[in-house]
Protein backbone atom coordinates (compact mmCIF):
# COMPACT_ATOMS: atom_id res chain seq x y z
CA UNK A 1 0.00 0.00 0.00
CA UNK A 2 1.10 3.32 -1.13
CA UNK A 3 1.58 5.95 1.45
CA UNK A 4 0.32 9.55 0.73
CA UNK A 5 3.01 12.02 0.02
CA UNK A 6 2.97 14.94 2.12
CA UNK A 7 4.35 18.32 1.52
CA UNK A 8 6.58 19.94 4.19
CA UNK A 9 5.64 23.51 5.53
CA UNK A 10 8.98 24.66 3.78
CA UNK A 11 7.43 23.13 0.42
CA UNK A 12 3.71 24.42 1.10
CA UNK A 13 5.01 27.85 1.53
CA UNK A 14 7.34 27.67 -1.38
CA UNK A 15 4.31 26.27 -3.90
CA UNK A 16 2.11 29.08 -2.47
CA UNK A 17 4.03 32.19 -2.97
CA UNK A 18 4.99 30.34 -6.40
CA UNK A 19 0.78 30.16 -7.20
CA UNK A 20 0.52 34.08 -5.24
CA UNK A 21 2.91 35.44 -7.97
CA UNK A 22 2.08 33.91 -11.13
CA UNK A 23 -1.61 35.49 -9.98
CA UNK A 24 -0.34 39.08 -9.55
CA UNK A 25 1.69 38.35 -12.45
CA UNK A 26 -1.28 37.36 -14.48
CA UNK A 27 -3.75 39.86 -13.11
CA UNK A 28 -0.90 43.12 -14.01
CA UNK A 29 -1.33 41.57 -17.49
CA UNK A 30 -4.61 41.44 -17.97
CA UNK A 31 -5.12 44.88 -16.18
CA UNK A 32 -2.90 46.21 -18.47
CA UNK A 33 -4.38 44.62 -21.67
CA UNK A 34 -7.35 45.93 -20.49
CA UNK A 35 -6.49 49.31 -20.16
CA UNK A 36 -4.53 49.17 -24.03
CA UNK A 37 -7.11 47.69 -25.92
CA UNK A 38 -11.06 48.93 -23.46
CA UNK A 39 -12.17 52.20 -23.31
CA UNK A 40 -11.02 54.45 -20.65
CA UNK A 41 -13.75 56.24 -18.37
CA UNK A 42 -13.69 59.93 -18.46
CA UNK A 43 -15.58 62.43 -16.36
CA UNK A 44 -17.95 64.53 -18.41
CA UNK A 45 -20.30 67.15 -17.12
CA UNK A 46 -24.01 67.34 -18.12
CA UNK A 47 -24.83 70.49 -19.05
CA UNK A 48 -28.91 69.38 -18.89
CA UNK A 49 -28.54 68.40 -14.73
CA UNK A 50 -25.74 71.91 -14.39
CA UNK A 51 -26.78 74.13 -11.43
CA UNK A 52 -24.09 76.06 -12.03
CA UNK A 53 -23.14 75.79 -8.42
CA UNK A 54 -19.17 76.93 -8.62
CA UNK A 55 -18.50 73.86 -7.04
CA UNK A 56 -16.00 73.14 -10.55
CA UNK A 57 -14.25 76.14 -9.70
CA UNK A 58 -13.28 75.36 -6.32
CA UNK A 59 -13.50 71.88 -5.96
CA UNK A 60 -11.20 70.38 -8.38
CA UNK A 61 -7.92 68.61 -7.22
CA UNK A 62 -6.28 70.95 -9.97
CA UNK A 63 -6.34 74.96 -10.06
CA UNK A 64 -7.09 76.34 -11.69
CA UNK A 65 -9.37 73.75 -12.34
CA UNK A 66 -9.96 71.37 -15.79
CA UNK A 67 -13.44 72.31 -15.90
CA UNK A 68 -13.70 74.96 -18.17
CA UNK A 69 -16.41 76.57 -20.11
CA UNK A 70 -16.85 75.57 -23.80
CA UNK A 71 -19.41 77.08 -26.14
CA UNK A 72 -21.98 75.37 -28.62
CA UNK A 73 -21.91 78.00 -31.68
CA UNK A 74 -24.93 76.34 -32.91
CA UNK A 75 -27.17 77.25 -30.18
CA UNK A 76 -25.25 80.75 -29.90
CA UNK A 77 -27.67 84.14 -31.36
CA UNK A 78 -24.36 86.13 -31.51
CA UNK A 79 -26.23 88.81 -30.27
CA UNK A 80 -24.58 91.71 -28.47
CA UNK A 81 -26.43 91.64 -25.34
CA UNK A 82 -25.32 88.23 -24.21
CA UNK A 83 -26.19 87.54 -20.54
CA UNK A 84 -23.31 85.33 -20.56
CA UNK A 85 -20.98 88.05 -21.15
CA UNK A 86 -22.26 91.37 -19.84
CA UNK A 87 -22.89 91.90 -15.94
CA UNK A 88 -26.66 92.35 -15.40
CA UNK A 89 -27.08 96.58 -15.08
CA UNK A 90 -24.15 96.91 -17.65
CA UNK A 91 -23.72 100.80 -18.61
CA UNK A 92 -22.89 99.85 -21.83
CA UNK A 93 -22.74 97.29 -24.23
CA UNK A 94 -19.18 97.51 -24.58
CA UNK A 95 -15.76 95.81 -23.25
CA UNK A 96 -14.88 97.92 -20.92
CA UNK A 97 -14.18 95.36 -17.71
CA UNK A 98 -16.67 97.34 -15.47
CA UNK A 99 -19.11 96.06 -17.95
CA UNK A 100 -17.67 92.12 -18.19
CA UNK A 101 -19.75 89.32 -16.47
CA UNK A 102 -16.53 87.27 -15.93
CA UNK A 103 -14.16 87.35 -13.58
CA UNK A 104 -10.95 86.54 -15.26
CA UNK A 105 -12.51 88.18 -18.53
CA UNK A 106 -11.83 84.87 -20.22
CA UNK A 107 -14.50 85.47 -22.57
CA UNK A 108 -13.33 87.50 -25.75
CA UNK A 109 -15.72 89.06 -27.74
CA UNK A 110 -14.67 89.62 -31.70
CA UNK A 111 -17.29 91.60 -33.95
CA UNK A 112 -18.65 89.94 -36.81
CA UNK A 113 -21.37 92.21 -38.90
CA UNK A 114 -23.92 94.58 -37.35
CA UNK A 115 -24.98 93.72 -34.78
CA UNK A 116 -23.34 90.10 -34.43
CA UNK A 117 -20.60 89.37 -32.45
CA UNK A 118 -18.72 85.96 -31.42
CA UNK A 119 -18.14 84.62 -27.98
CA UNK A 120 -14.96 82.66 -27.63
CA UNK A 121 -13.75 81.38 -24.72
CA UNK A 122 -9.32 81.93 -23.50
CA UNK A 123 -8.89 78.43 -21.89
CA UNK A 124 -6.12 79.62 -19.78
CA UNK A 125 -7.97 81.93 -18.18
CA UNK A 126 -11.41 80.46 -17.35
CA UNK A 127 -11.55 78.84 -13.98
CA UNK A 128 -14.81 76.86 -14.39
CA UNK A 129 -16.95 78.94 -12.71
CA UNK A 130 -20.23 78.62 -14.52
CA UNK A 131 -20.76 82.52 -13.97
CA UNK A 132 -21.40 83.15 -17.76
CA UNK A 133 -23.18 80.02 -17.99
CA UNK A 134 -25.78 80.91 -15.62
CA UNK A 135 -26.28 83.99 -17.47
CA UNK A 136 -26.53 83.03 -20.77
CA UNK A 137 -29.40 80.04 -19.84
CA UNK A 138 -31.22 82.63 -17.32
CA UNK A 139 -31.39 85.16 -20.71
CA UNK A 140 -30.44 83.63 -23.49
CA UNK A 141 -29.63 79.86 -24.97
CA UNK A 142 -27.58 78.23 -22.80
CA UNK A 143 -25.10 78.14 -25.19
CA UNK A 144 -22.42 78.88 -23.01
CA UNK A 145 -22.49 75.59 -20.63
CA UNK A 146 -19.07 73.65 -18.78
CA UNK A 147 -17.30 70.99 -19.45
CA UNK A 148 -14.49 68.77 -18.52
CA UNK A 149 -11.32 69.25 -20.46
CA UNK A 150 -9.96 65.71 -21.24
CA UNK A 151 -6.29 67.18 -22.08
CA UNK A 152 -6.68 68.87 -18.30
CA UNK A 153 -8.52 66.41 -16.18
CA UNK A 154 -6.25 63.99 -14.18
CA UNK A 155 -9.26 61.28 -14.11
CA UNK A 156 -8.94 60.88 -10.67
CA UNK A 157 -10.54 57.45 -9.68
CA UNK A 158 -13.33 59.73 -7.76
CA UNK A 159 -13.95 63.10 -9.21
CA UNK A 160 -13.72 65.41 -5.75
CA UNK A 161 -16.49 67.74 -8.10
CA UNK A 162 -18.39 64.61 -8.26
CA UNK A 163 -18.66 64.41 -4.41
CA UNK A 164 -19.69 67.86 -4.06
CA UNK A 165 -21.83 68.34 -6.82
CA UNK A 166 -25.46 69.27 -5.85
CA UNK A 167 -27.08 68.36 -8.85
CA UNK A 168 -25.74 65.16 -9.66
CA UNK A 169 -23.94 66.42 -13.11
CA UNK A 170 -20.78 65.08 -13.23
CA UNK A 171 -21.03 61.37 -14.53
CA UNK A 172 -18.36 59.20 -16.31
CA UNK A 173 -18.35 58.21 -19.85
CA UNK A 174 -15.99 56.15 -22.15
CA UNK A 175 -13.39 58.39 -23.42
CA UNK A 176 -14.28 57.10 -26.91
CA UNK A 177 -17.46 59.44 -26.90
CA UNK A 178 -16.67 62.92 -27.90
CA UNK A 179 -17.56 65.95 -25.40
CA UNK A 180 -21.04 66.38 -24.54
CA UNK A 181 -21.90 69.65 -26.03
CA UNK A 182 -25.61 71.48 -26.13
CA UNK A 183 -26.98 70.77 -29.64
CA UNK A 184 -25.07 67.63 -30.08
CA UNK A 185 -27.77 65.63 -27.68
CA UNK A 186 -30.55 66.17 -26.16
CA UNK A 187 -31.64 66.12 -22.19
CA UNK A 188 -34.15 63.76 -21.12
CA UNK A 189 -37.14 66.43 -21.98
CA UNK A 190 -35.99 66.80 -25.48
CA UNK A 191 -34.48 70.22 -25.08
CA UNK A 192 -31.44 71.06 -26.95
CA UNK B 1 3.98 51.71 25.51
CA UNK B 2 0.94 51.65 27.97
CA UNK B 3 -2.46 50.16 27.00
CA UNK B 4 -4.16 53.24 27.77
CA UNK B 5 -2.05 55.52 25.85
CA UNK B 6 -2.89 53.12 22.29
CA UNK B 7 -6.75 53.15 23.34
CA UNK B 8 -6.76 56.80 23.89
CA UNK B 9 -4.84 57.20 20.63
CA UNK B 10 -7.07 54.77 18.38
CA UNK B 11 -10.27 57.06 19.77
CA UNK B 12 -9.13 60.26 19.29
CA UNK B 13 -8.34 58.75 15.40
CA UNK B 14 -11.17 57.43 15.14
CA UNK B 15 -13.78 60.19 16.35
CA UNK B 16 -11.44 63.25 14.48
CA UNK B 17 -11.76 60.60 11.21
CA UNK B 18 -15.93 60.66 11.56
CA UNK B 19 -15.92 64.04 12.75
CA UNK B 20 -14.18 65.00 8.91
CA UNK B 21 -16.70 62.16 7.70
CA UNK B 22 -19.89 64.19 9.28
CA UNK B 23 -18.83 67.38 8.17
CA UNK B 24 -18.41 66.86 5.05
CA UNK B 25 -21.56 65.32 4.12
CA UNK B 26 -23.18 67.53 6.47
CA UNK B 27 -21.91 70.85 4.28
CA UNK B 28 -23.16 69.00 1.24
CA UNK B 29 -26.81 68.80 2.26
CA UNK B 30 -29.42 71.31 0.69
CA UNK B 31 -29.46 74.77 3.02
CA UNK B 32 -25.78 74.11 4.49
CA UNK B 33 -23.27 74.25 1.01
CA UNK B 34 -21.72 77.44 1.74
CA UNK B 35 -22.65 80.50 -0.76
CA UNK B 36 -21.20 80.42 -4.44
CA UNK B 37 -18.46 83.16 -4.49
CA UNK B 38 -19.46 83.07 -8.53
CA UNK B 39 -23.45 83.28 -7.61
CA UNK B 40 -24.85 85.22 -11.04
CA UNK B 41 -27.08 87.75 -9.19
CA UNK B 42 -29.90 89.60 -10.30
CA UNK B 43 -31.93 89.64 -7.16
CA UNK B 44 -31.44 94.04 -7.09
CA UNK B 45 -33.54 93.87 -10.51
CA UNK B 46 -36.14 91.55 -9.15
CA UNK B 47 -37.80 93.82 -6.48
CA UNK B 48 -41.11 95.68 -7.91
CA UNK B 49 -42.25 98.80 -6.87
CA UNK B 50 -45.38 97.69 -4.63
CA UNK B 51 -47.70 100.38 -5.74
CA UNK B 52 -46.97 99.14 -9.28
CA UNK B 53 -48.64 95.41 -8.17
CA UNK B 54 -52.27 95.95 -9.82
CA UNK B 55 -53.66 93.11 -10.52
CA UNK B 56 -53.83 89.91 -8.33
CA UNK B 57 -53.80 86.25 -8.74
CA UNK B 58 -57.66 85.03 -8.18
CA UNK B 59 -57.04 81.42 -9.16
CA UNK B 60 -55.08 78.58 -10.80
CA UNK B 61 -56.09 75.60 -12.80
CA UNK B 62 -54.04 72.40 -12.63
CA UNK B 63 -54.00 70.84 -16.26
CA UNK B 64 -54.74 67.05 -16.74
CA UNK B 65 -52.37 66.75 -19.54
CA UNK B 66 -48.98 66.80 -19.10
CA UNK B 67 -46.11 68.94 -21.47
CA UNK B 68 -47.94 71.82 -22.54
CA UNK B 69 -47.12 73.93 -25.29
CA UNK B 70 -49.27 76.94 -26.06
CA UNK B 71 -52.11 78.61 -25.20
CA UNK B 72 -54.55 81.09 -26.87
CA UNK B 73 -57.94 82.60 -26.13
CA UNK B 74 -61.24 83.89 -28.68
CA UNK B 75 -64.76 84.46 -27.86
CA UNK B 76 -64.89 82.67 -24.24
CA UNK B 77 -63.14 79.41 -24.94
CA UNK B 78 -59.50 78.54 -24.15
CA UNK B 79 -57.10 76.78 -26.77
CA UNK B 80 -54.62 74.82 -25.22
CA UNK B 81 -51.77 72.64 -26.88
CA UNK B 82 -50.67 70.01 -24.64
CA UNK B 83 -48.04 67.28 -25.75
CA UNK B 84 -49.62 66.46 -29.32
CA UNK B 85 -53.52 67.33 -28.36
CA UNK B 86 -55.36 70.47 -28.97
CA UNK B 87 -57.98 71.28 -26.44
CA UNK B 88 -60.76 73.88 -26.40
CA UNK B 89 -62.27 74.46 -23.06
CA UNK B 90 -65.07 76.32 -22.35
CA UNK B 91 -65.69 79.37 -19.73
CA UNK B 92 -66.72 76.55 -17.19
CA UNK B 93 -63.41 74.94 -17.50
CA UNK B 94 -65.29 72.10 -19.45
CA UNK B 95 -63.26 70.24 -22.40
CA UNK B 96 -65.60 71.12 -25.02
CA UNK B 97 -63.04 69.40 -27.84
CA UNK B 98 -59.91 66.72 -28.10
CA UNK B 99 -58.02 67.03 -31.20
CA UNK B 100 -54.75 64.45 -31.82
CA UNK B 101 -52.46 66.61 -34.17
CA UNK B 102 -50.06 64.75 -36.61
CA UNK B 103 -46.79 66.75 -35.25
CA UNK B 104 -46.10 68.55 -31.57
CA UNK B 105 -47.72 71.99 -31.88
CA UNK B 106 -45.33 74.96 -31.00
CA UNK B 107 -48.06 77.61 -30.71
CA UNK B 108 -51.65 78.44 -32.16
CA UNK B 109 -54.59 80.98 -32.00
CA UNK B 110 -57.90 81.41 -33.17
CA UNK B 111 -60.75 84.08 -33.97
CA UNK B 112 -63.77 84.88 -33.07
CA UNK B 113 -65.93 82.12 -35.40
CA UNK B 114 -63.66 79.03 -34.14
CA UNK B 115 -61.07 78.60 -36.49
CA UNK B 116 -58.07 77.29 -34.90
CA UNK B 117 -54.50 77.99 -36.36
CA UNK B 118 -52.11 75.94 -35.38
CA UNK B 119 -48.22 75.80 -35.76
CA UNK B 120 -46.35 72.54 -35.86
CA UNK B 121 -42.49 73.43 -36.17
CA UNK B 122 -42.41 73.61 -40.28
CA UNK B 123 -45.82 73.28 -41.23
CA UNK B 124 -48.93 75.02 -40.31
CA UNK B 125 -52.86 73.48 -40.41
CA UNK B 126 -56.08 75.25 -39.66
CA UNK B 127 -58.79 73.56 -38.20
CA UNK B 128 -62.79 74.68 -37.77
CA UNK B 129 -64.45 74.81 -34.51
CA UNK B 130 -65.10 71.07 -34.35
CA UNK B 131 -61.58 70.07 -35.15
CA UNK B 132 -61.50 69.21 -38.43
CA UNK B 133 -58.76 69.97 -40.90
CA UNK B 134 -59.74 72.71 -43.32
CA UNK B 135 -55.66 73.26 -44.34
CA UNK B 136 -52.63 72.43 -44.39
CA UNK B 137 -49.86 73.99 -45.00
CA UNK B 138 -46.40 72.61 -47.38
CA UNK B 139 -43.60 71.67 -44.77
CA UNK B 140 -40.86 74.22 -45.09
CA UNK B 141 -37.25 74.13 -44.81
CA UNK B 142 -36.49 71.44 -41.91
CA UNK B 143 -34.82 74.78 -39.85
CA UNK B 144 -38.05 76.58 -39.93
CA UNK B 145 -39.60 76.87 -36.19
CA UNK B 146 -42.66 78.53 -36.23
CA UNK B 147 -43.05 80.03 -32.63
CA UNK B 148 -46.28 82.05 -33.09
CA UNK B 149 -49.12 82.55 -35.21
CA UNK B 150 -51.69 85.69 -35.83
CA UNK B 151 -54.61 86.10 -37.93
CA UNK B 152 -55.35 89.28 -39.91
CA UNK B 153 -58.30 89.24 -41.98
CA UNK B 154 -57.51 86.68 -45.00
CA UNK B 155 -53.87 86.12 -43.78
CA UNK B 156 -52.17 84.39 -41.61
CA UNK B 157 -48.79 85.41 -40.27
CA UNK B 158 -46.44 83.01 -38.60
CA UNK B 159 -43.36 84.21 -36.63
CA UNK B 160 -39.96 81.92 -38.05
CA UNK B 161 -37.97 81.90 -35.00
CA UNK B 162 -34.65 80.42 -36.79
CA UNK B 163 -35.18 82.44 -39.96
CA UNK B 164 -35.74 85.47 -38.23
CA UNK B 165 -38.57 86.38 -40.63
CA UNK B 166 -42.13 86.42 -40.62
CA UNK B 167 -44.37 83.99 -43.24
CA UNK B 168 -47.78 85.61 -44.57
CA UNK B 169 -50.09 82.99 -45.66
CA UNK B 170 -53.75 82.64 -47.42
CA UNK B 171 -56.72 80.62 -45.92
CA UNK B 172 -55.75 77.92 -47.95
CA UNK B 173 -52.73 77.76 -46.16
CA UNK B 174 -50.14 78.83 -49.41
CA UNK B 175 -47.22 81.53 -48.75
CA UNK B 176 -47.71 84.81 -50.36
CA UNK B 177 -44.61 86.55 -48.62
CA UNK B 178 -42.84 86.79 -45.96
CA UNK B 179 -40.50 90.06 -44.68
CA UNK B 180 -37.80 90.75 -42.05
CA UNK B 181 -37.89 93.72 -40.93
CA UNK B 182 -36.00 95.82 -42.43
CA UNK B 183 -36.57 99.23 -42.69
CA UNK B 184 -33.81 100.97 -43.73
CA UNK B 185 -33.56 103.03 -41.30
CA UNK B 186 -30.15 102.95 -39.74
CA UNK B 187 -31.02 102.73 -36.06
CA UNK B 188 -34.09 100.25 -36.54
CA UNK B 189 -32.32 97.02 -37.35
CA UNK B 190 -34.77 93.80 -39.10
CA UNK B 191 -35.38 91.10 -36.75
CA UNK B 192 -33.04 89.85 -34.69
CA UNK B 193 -33.99 86.82 -32.67
CA UNK B 194 -31.22 85.82 -30.63
CA UNK B 195 -33.65 83.08 -28.51
CA UNK B 196 -35.77 80.12 -29.60
CA UNK B 197 -38.95 82.28 -29.27
CA UNK B 198 -40.57 84.79 -31.90
CA UNK B 199 -43.75 86.34 -31.36
CA UNK B 200 -46.36 88.67 -33.35
CA UNK B 201 -50.33 89.41 -32.39
CA UNK B 202 -52.92 91.55 -33.89
CA UNK B 203 -54.71 93.54 -31.39
CA UNK B 204 -58.56 94.56 -31.90
CA UNK B 205 -57.49 97.75 -33.85
CA UNK B 206 -56.45 95.14 -36.86
CA UNK B 207 -52.56 96.39 -35.65
CA UNK B 208 -49.82 93.27 -36.55
CA UNK B 209 -47.11 93.52 -33.83
CA UNK B 210 -44.46 91.92 -33.76
CA UNK B 211 -41.67 91.24 -31.25
CA UNK B 212 -37.44 92.20 -31.78
CA UNK B 213 -36.37 90.78 -28.84
CA UNK B 214 -32.72 91.23 -29.79
CA UNK B 215 -33.25 95.19 -29.34
CA UNK B 216 -36.21 94.70 -26.67
CA UNK B 217 -38.34 95.97 -29.17
CA UNK B 218 -42.28 96.01 -30.04
CA UNK B 219 -42.98 96.75 -33.26
CA UNK B 220 -46.13 97.57 -35.67
CA UNK B 221 -45.98 96.44 -39.25
CA UNK B 222 -48.55 96.71 -41.91
CA UNK B 223 -50.29 94.14 -43.80
CA UNK B 224 -47.93 93.87 -45.85
CA UNK B 225 -44.64 94.09 -43.77
CA UNK B 226 -43.93 97.56 -43.73
CA UNK B 227 -42.38 98.96 -40.45
CA UNK B 228 -45.04 101.76 -38.89
CA UNK B 229 -43.88 102.36 -35.58
CA UNK B 230 -41.85 101.10 -32.51
CA UNK B 231 -41.01 100.95 -28.54
CA UNK B 232 -37.85 99.93 -27.59
CA UNK B 233 -36.92 99.89 -23.90
CA UNK B 234 -33.69 98.26 -22.26
CA UNK B 235 -33.03 97.76 -18.69
CA UNK B 236 -32.93 95.25 -16.02
CA UNK B 237 -35.42 96.93 -13.60
CA UNK B 238 -38.67 97.06 -14.14
CA UNK B 239 -39.19 99.70 -16.60
CA UNK B 240 -37.87 97.64 -19.65
CA UNK B 241 -36.55 94.52 -20.82
CA UNK B 242 -33.08 92.04 -20.26
CA UNK B 243 -30.99 89.72 -21.58
CA UNK B 244 -31.21 88.44 -25.52
CA UNK B 245 -34.43 87.34 -25.89
CA UNK B 246 -36.73 89.64 -24.36
CA UNK B 247 -40.12 90.13 -24.56
CA UNK B 248 -41.08 86.34 -25.00
CA UNK B 249 -44.92 86.51 -25.01
CA UNK B 250 -47.02 88.85 -25.07
CA UNK B 251 -50.61 89.45 -25.80
CA UNK B 252 -52.82 92.64 -25.67
CA UNK B 253 -55.87 93.91 -23.12
CA UNK B 254 -59.17 94.87 -24.76
CA UNK B 255 -58.19 98.61 -24.43
CA UNK B 256 -55.13 97.95 -26.37
CA UNK B 257 -52.31 98.16 -23.77
CA UNK B 258 -49.86 95.43 -24.15
CA UNK B 259 -49.31 92.54 -21.96
CA UNK B 260 -46.30 90.97 -21.70
CA UNK B 261 -44.08 88.01 -20.21
CA UNK B 262 -40.46 88.03 -19.87
CA UNK B 263 -37.81 84.85 -19.12
CA UNK B 264 -34.55 85.61 -16.81
CA UNK B 265 -36.69 87.40 -14.62
CA UNK B 266 -39.57 86.30 -15.30
CA UNK B 267 -42.11 88.23 -14.89
CA UNK B 268 -45.68 89.78 -16.56
CA UNK B 269 -46.49 93.34 -16.74
CA UNK B 270 -48.58 96.00 -18.88
CA UNK B 271 -47.41 98.31 -21.18
CA UNK B 272 -48.73 101.52 -22.78
CA UNK B 273 -48.14 102.79 -25.99
CA UNK B 274 -45.09 105.13 -25.43
CA UNK B 275 -43.35 102.08 -24.06
CA UNK B 276 -44.06 103.13 -20.51
CA UNK B 277 -44.97 100.39 -17.77
CA UNK B 278 -48.49 101.19 -16.62
CA UNK B 279 -49.00 98.63 -14.24
CA UNK B 280 -47.27 94.65 -13.11
CA UNK B 281 -49.13 91.84 -12.92
CA UNK B 282 -47.04 89.27 -12.22
CA UNK B 283 -43.63 90.24 -10.21
CA UNK B 284 -40.80 87.19 -10.62
CA UNK B 285 -41.24 85.96 -7.15
CA UNK B 286 -44.73 84.42 -7.86
CA UNK B 287 -42.30 82.24 -10.44
CA UNK B 288 -39.63 79.37 -9.91
CA UNK B 289 -36.41 80.68 -10.74
CA UNK B 290 -34.76 79.30 -14.41
CA UNK B 291 -38.02 78.08 -15.71
CA UNK B 292 -39.80 79.32 -19.26
CA UNK B 293 -41.50 82.33 -19.38
CA UNK B 294 -45.05 82.12 -18.73
CA UNK B 295 -47.87 82.36 -22.46
CA UNK B 296 -50.02 84.64 -21.99
CA UNK B 297 -53.56 85.69 -23.19
CA UNK B 298 -56.54 88.02 -22.09
CA UNK B 299 -59.86 86.50 -21.57
CA UNK B 300 -63.36 88.48 -22.69
CA UNK B 301 -63.81 90.04 -18.71
CA UNK B 302 -59.73 91.61 -19.22
CA UNK B 303 -58.37 88.86 -17.22
CA UNK B 304 -54.86 87.82 -17.57
CA UNK B 305 -54.66 84.00 -18.68
CA UNK B 306 -50.66 82.73 -18.00
CA UNK B 307 -49.57 79.47 -18.73
CA UNK B 308 -47.05 77.94 -16.59
CA UNK B 309 -45.24 75.25 -18.16
CA UNK B 310 -43.53 74.71 -15.41
CA UNK B 311 -46.38 73.85 -13.00
CA UNK B 312 -48.61 72.78 -15.49
CA UNK B 313 -50.93 75.46 -14.66
CA UNK B 314 -53.39 78.19 -16.33
CA UNK B 315 -52.86 81.25 -13.68
CA UNK B 316 -55.77 83.78 -13.42
CA UNK B 317 -54.71 87.31 -12.68
CA UNK B 318 -57.50 89.96 -12.45
CA UNK B 319 -57.10 93.98 -11.92
CA UNK B 320 -57.76 94.98 -8.11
Amino acid sequence: MERKKTKSRREFINSSMRFGMVLALGGVGGLAFRKSTGDQWVWQVDPFKCSWCGRCATHCVLNPSAVKCVHAYELCGYCDLCGGYLIPGHSDRSTAAENQLCPTAAIERKFIEEPYYEYKINEDLCIGCAKCAEGCSAFGNGSLHLQIMHHICVNCNECAIARVCPSDAIKRVKGSDPYLMKGDFTADGGET
Amino acid sequence: MRKWAIISIVTISAATIIAVIISEHRSTLPGRRPANPFAYDVDEFRSVDQELIRWRETGQVQLDREAPRAMAYAAGKIYLASGNELQVIGSDWSRMLSKTLPAEPTCLTADEDGWIVVGMGNRLAILDSEGETAAVSETLTEETNITSVAILGDQIYAADATGRRVLIFNRELEQTGEFRGDSGVSEVHGFIVPGAHFALAVNSEDELWITNPGIHALQNYTASGRLRSYIQRTSFGIDGFSGCCNPVHFTFLPDGKFVTSEKGIIRIKVIIGTGDVESVVAPSELFREGTRAPAVAVDDNGNVLALDFDRNMIRIFEPI
